[in-house]
């Protein structure tokens, strides 16, 4: 290991319109860092300092891979933008957005400038809320007949009426995914799909699904809740959660999509 | 114009429901602006389910190991 002097690197979690000293009081960042602006022209960088000991190319490469460090670090990217977003329409950046100076660090934010301040265009007065579909089907037991099939051809049909059904299970899902994705969109502003998660990492054992995110304004929220109410009044009990307001985090990039 | 907004809506709403590790991975991975750093790798060109599977498994790995 080397000795104590690590070099420090600039970490930029969001970009605003400007940043006042009232947008930062009282929130830290990383490893309870202090925050402070860079201000590039109408548009500002939130940033801290950070380690490269920590965020440098290959320990950040390193440390995604431990749970703990990622969760961490999350929690803390993921409290700097609450706490702008709760104050001022933010455009987060994507987790790990490391530079060796401020100076550098707003460059890079003067260079996305046209595109930050058309996204905060959109983001005004909105938030983000997340839908998840889950496939819980009623308890039904008796899903085999006891009778043993008669021949080998009987055992065959059967089989493939099996693998038939399952088909057809598995298209119905996705339409009805598809579906509750149509009848959110339209009481969002937009909307868009994240991959469904993996049982393993959710620790949900249902199958996932829709894993959706929605932009919605602030003042549509009882409307955009009564359509989730609705869809999930015809549904087992936990087949919809619904998780928010959350930062628009999956409606920062609208370019590259 | 003014975009500032009562904050205590967000607040209120996040304390009352601690928010999920995946749920917040799927934003702060696989979303939001990306301005490449000079210092790090883009996590835009970073295979983030594998990411995260490896975290996943290496964590699981350490408990039974730890266990």
């Amino acid at each position: 290991m080397s000795e104590g002097a690590s070099s420090p690197g600039t970490y930029l979690y969001a970009v605003t319109r400007s940043v006042s000293s009232a947008l930062l009081n009282g929130v830290c960042g990383i490893g309870g860092a202090e925050l402070r602006a860079v201000p590039a022209g109408d548009v500002a960088g939130v940033v801290s300092t950070v380690s490269l000991d920590e965020f440098g190319e290959d320990a950040l490469s390193r440390n995604l891979e431990d749970l703990a460090w990622l969760e961490r670090v999350a929690r803390e990217h993921d409290a700097v933008v609450q706490a702008l977003a709760a104050r001022t329409t933010t455009v987060p950046l994507r987790l790990g957005a490391v530079y060796t100076d401020d100076h550098s660090a707003a460059s890079r934010v003067s260079d996305a400038r046209a595109a930050a301040l058309a996204t905060l265009d959109v983001l005004d007065g909105r938030e983000e809320w997340g839908v998840k579909l889950y496939a819980i089907r009623p308890q039904t037991t008796a899903a085999q007949p006891a009778d043993r099939p008669t021949s080998g051809l009987d055992y065959l049909r059967r089989r493939r009426g099996e693998l038939e059904r399952t088909a057809d299970d598995a298209r119905a899902l996705a339409e009805d995914a598809d579906a509750v994705f149509a009848d959110l969109r339209a009481a969002a502003v937009l909307a868009r799909r994240h991959r469904p998660q993996d049982p393993a990492l959710s620790g949900v054992s249902h199958p996932m699904l829709l894993n959706a995110a929605f932009l919605v304004g602030r003042d549509d929220r009882p409307q955009f809740h009564r359509a989730v109410d609705s869809l999930a009044s015809t549904r087992a009990p936990g087949a919809v959660v619904i998780t928010g307001p959350w930062p628009p985090y999956s409606f920062a990039a609208l370019d590259d999509r | 114009m003014t975009d500032t907004l009562e904050p205590d809506t967000f607040e209120l709403a996040a304390a009352a429901r601690p928010t999920s590790l995946v749920d917040l991975l799927d934003r702060v991975l696989a979303t939001g602006i990306v301005l490449s750093g000079d210092v790090t790798i883009c996590l835009a060109d970073v295979d983030l389910v594998t990411v995260r599977l490896r975290a996943l498994i290496t964590s699981v790995r350490e408990e039974e190991r730890d266990g």
